[in-house]
């Protein structure tokens, strides 16, 4: 009988001993798939927030290139708005609708100072066909002034023109709308 | 000597033919072409139209009136007239242009409105054995003239101007420019009416 409760003692120690050791296992697999799933999550948090760090990169890249294209876009249309052409457009349609001859004699006597001289010469285009040109009558600048003037009508549109070594104006052509 | 003078004869003969071959394909005008000078001299009538209106407005200063007459005086070819009728008379008087915008700068009225409308062509540009374009505009022109003392008059006149179109040549800068010179010939007056 003592053998017995001897023998049994030793069976649930045993038992004991395996439990905790079965125990301890578990546990420290159980740890170890945390540490394994915090590792993951941490790996997870490091690529999200690096794919935010790449977005806002990009972001501002992107707003970096819109504000120098738009700046350029500026810089492109003032010196546009600068050349002797778009400023001689200007003046042809100040001119040709003046509404009282002061006013426009004030444009021409402005647009002439664009040109080398008064008697710079223009043409006019009325005919571009087939790679052969007709043209109207050449006239003068100062002449041509006084017809936008006269005739409150500006039909031709600027084609080309030469300038000197000073910027000014030296030959003009237009063609006819 | 007959055989020579047979042989250069030939080639005389047949040098000829290619030039004026030559001559006559480069003074071919395409449709397009012939439409835009069509265009450019109906252009020049609209603008003597503009020029008539200022200089017998009597709000233009004398300077200005006798600038644009040398301007409207230089659409016409030398020595042209103009038709000047009225509803008082039968016979219809004829004066040279410059004469002509002299006068109706003068006009004894107070206010005067001229006004063109209607500019059609009643006979096409053609061309002449000199090479010229020639054609008729034909114009109604409506005037009314009206003084502070109450005087009026009003007649509205039909008139027929002929067109001539040349193709000239000048320098521009060194450069041979070719372009076409139109001119207005004589104005006549065909109606008049109230």
């Amino acid at each position: 009988m003592v053998l017995n409760i001897r023998n049994s003692s030793k069976l649930i120690v045993l038992v004991l001993v395996l439990i905790s050791a079965f125990g301890c296992k578990s546990h420290k697999k159980a740890m170890e798939a945390s540490k394994a799933s915090e590792e993951k999550a941490k790996i997870e948090r490091e690529a999200a927030e690096q794919k935010l760090k790449a977005e806002e990169q990009a972001r501002q890249a992107a707003e970096d290139k819109a504000r120098w294209e738009a700046e350029q876009r500026q810089k492109e249309s003032e010196s546009k708005a600068s050349t002797p052409a778009v400023k001689l457009g200007q003046y042809f349609n100040a001119i040709a609708n003046s509404g009282n001859v002061t006013s426009a004699n004030t444009s021409i006597n402005e647009a002439l100072t664009l040109f080398a001289s008064p008697a710079t010469p223009v043409l006019i285009v009325i005919s571009d066909s087939g790679g052969m040109k007709d043209y109207d009558k050449p006239t003068t600048i100062k002449d041509y002034l006084n017809y936008l003037k006269d005739q409150k009508k500006n039909i031709n549109s600027i084609s080309s023109l030469k300038t000197d070594g000073e910027g000014k104006i030296t030959e003009l052509e237009l063609k006819k709308n | 000597m007959f055989k020579i003078n047979y042989k250069y004869s030939l080639l005389f003969v047949l040098s000829l033919a290619v030039t004026s071959t030559l001559t006559a394909q480069s003074d071919d005008v395409s449709p397009e072409r012939k439409q835009a000078i069509d265009s450019l001299a109906l252009e020049k009538v609209r603008d003597l139209s503009k020029y008539i209106s200022i200089i017998g407005n009597k709000k233009t200063a004398f300077s200005e009136a006798t600038r644009v007459m040398d301007r409207a005086e230089e659409l016409f070819a030398p020595g042209s007239e103009m038709g000047v009728s009225s509803l008082d008379r039968k016979e219809v008087n004829y004066y040279k242009v410059r004469k002509y915008f002299e006068r109706l700068m003068a006009l004894n009225y107070d206010r005067v409105n001229i006004k063109w409308y209607d500019i059609h062509y009643i006979s096409d540009l053609e061309k002449q054995p000199d090479g010229r374009y020639v054609g008729v505009v034909t114009i109604y022109q409506r005037f009314e003239g009206e003084s502070d003392d109450g005087l009026k008059y009003k007649d509205t006149t039909k008139k027929d101007i002929t067109i001539y179109v040349e193709r000239k040549k000048t320098q521009i800068q060194g450069r041979i420019i070719e372009f076409w010179d139109v001119l207005l010939g004589d104005i006549r007056v065909t109606e008049t009416s109230k």
